[in-house]
């Protein structure tokens, strides 16, 4: 999945980045381009809450680039 | 082996000199020199200009946004911002206090300390907050983020800015309606009258505190808070080092806490050569004054000569200590925003962005001017000023931005 949240103003970005984690099937990666400074510590925030692993890089300048994936490693105990 | 993107840049020798850094340090002689040239002109507007240039590095580098902090709370349960905000409250009480002391040793008899962002707790001043704290969420930022916003390139900022100032407008325009119903006679609660200033200090010092845990406990429900690591430097040489302090200065976003500290310092400062750090009073005089040109002028606004804080009005100099104070934090987080290359002319695809921000701008333009001030004059630097009205706006404006966030809710 891929969401491209230039351009748009606080909140935004990090509302849609959130909707996009909910509808995100199984084993897919989300990637997301902001140009939006805080968003990039506030996705980091919801993904750690919400179980996801984050890398984020400069895309260019005042753009990031980021890459969401559920993390692996929820077990199912007995 | 991929080859790295192609980066632009201005050669110089072996070295690559990224366009923003190049545009960063002219903006930086800029403002040196204009901080100079009104140093000459009064040493006082000299402090101004800089303490100005200071918020706006302070802000941009530290995404120091009021009305984040206040919508985060609700919103994701985040209180990142909210801490620095506290942090920042904290910082300046103390030293408020004891500038205050200076100015006037004893509170008990009557008058408010020169500058005290002290002013009636009335209706007004509740229902300023709540359009404020609502207008914030809707158009993406209060009066002062949306100026430091401005000068990262976001064009929704300059249509809020417009909004701001024409609210202001209107405000005036009812002034002396709300001045004759409710701020006239209307309480003014100055905690050292009744406490001494060591007693205000304190009292304000513990509801900060108090304040502090139940962000704690407001994150700690939605799932923990945000890790602001400083990112580790393992390097051992010198030159390294240096360019890695470098970075972390310039480069990548500071803590909250670090912004929430230096606002304060910048904020004691300001009070100390002249008046604590506010906003739309000089707006105010942007508005009216342009109003007057083509004929809207409000007229007399009754009381105002009376009231503390950001009071609508017109008249004054150009120059300003306000005026210093606004452009400082444009320029300041426009030089900011370019040396850490974040500058970036930002234009939604929505249309319905530029309305919301016009008419947030225009609801805290409204909520400020009959509130006496915005999320700093009537917040963040009334707290400090042990004024009991810095706590009730504040009230106000987290009521605000929740009801502001149950509208934008509604639009995609």
């Amino acid at each position: 999945m891929f969401v491209d949240a230039r351009g748009e103003p606080c909140p935004y970005p990090m509302k849609q980045v959130m909707e996009a984690m909910d509808r995100l099937p199984e084993g897919e990666e989300l990637e997301v381009l902001v140009d939006h400074p805080p968003a990039v510590d506030m996705i980091r925030l919801l993904a750690t809450r919400r179980g996801f692993l984050m890398e984020a890089e400069p895309a260019d300048s005042a753009e990031w680039r980021i890459r969401l994936r559920r993390a692996a490693s929820r077990e199912v105990k007995p | 082996m991929a080859t790295p993107p192609a980066r632009p840049g201005i050669s110089l020798g072996r070295h690559t000199v990224h366009p923003q850094t190049v545009a960063g340090l002219l903006v930086l002689l800029a403002a040196a020199a204009l901080t100079m040239a009104s140093s000459r002109r009064d040493p006082e507007f000299g402090v101004f200009a800089a303490v100005g240039l200071g918020f706006g590095i302070v802000l941009q580098r530290s995404r120091f946004c009021f009305n984040a902090a206040f919508r985060d709370l609700f919103q994701f349960r985040s209180g990142r911002t909210m801490k620095g905000v506290i942090v920042g409250m904290a910082v300046a009480t103390p030293g408020f206090g004891l500038h205050m002391f200076n100015l006037l040793p004893n509170p008990s008899l009557g008058p408010l300390a020169p500058e005290a962002h002290a002013t009636p707790i009335s209706l007004a001043l509740v229902l300023g907050g709540l359009l404020f704290g609502t207008g914030m969420v809707i158009a993406g930022g209060c009066v002062s983020g949306s100026i430091y916003r401005m000068g990262e390139g976001y064009l929704t900022s300059w249509v809020s800015f417009g909004g701001i100032l024409g609210g202001l407008l209107v405000a005036a325009r009812t002034w002396n309606w709300w001045w004759e119903h409710f701020i006239r006679g209307a309480p003014v609660v100055w905690l050292p009258r009744s406490l001494g200033y060591g007693g205000a200090v304190t009292l304000t010092l513990a509801g900060l505190g108090a304040a502090y845990l139940l962000v704690l406990w407001i994150e700690s429900r939605g799932g923990g808070g945000l890790q602001e690591a400083v990112s580790p430097d393992p390097a051992v040489a010198f030159a390294p080092r240096v360019r890695g302090l470098a970075r972390a200065v310039f480069r990548q976003g500071w803590p909250a806490a670090a912004g929430g500290t230096a606002a304060g310092l910048l904020n004691l400062l300001s009070y100390e050569a002249h008046m604590p750090w506010r906003v739309v009073g000089e707006l105010s005089r942007w508005s009216i004054g342009g109003a007057t040109l083509v004929g809207l002028a409000p007229g007399p606004l009754r009381g105002t000569e009376d009231l503390a804080a950001c009071t609508l009005g017109a008249g004054g100099g150009v120059l300003t200590h306000g005026l210093l104070l606004n452009a400082g934090l444009f320029f300041g987080s426009l030089l900011a925003a370019l040396l850490a290359h974040e500058f970036k002319l930002r234009l939604p695809r929505k249309r319905v962005r530029y309305i919301q921000a016009l008419g947030g701008g225009l609801l805290m333009g409204y909520g400020g001017g009959i509130a006496l001030g915005c999320t700093v004059g009537a917040f963040f630097s009334a707290i400090p000023s042990l004024a009991v009205n810095g706590w009730i706006f504040g009230l106000a404006l987290a009521a605000g931005a929740y009801i502001g966030l149950r509208v934008i809710e509604r639009i995609p």
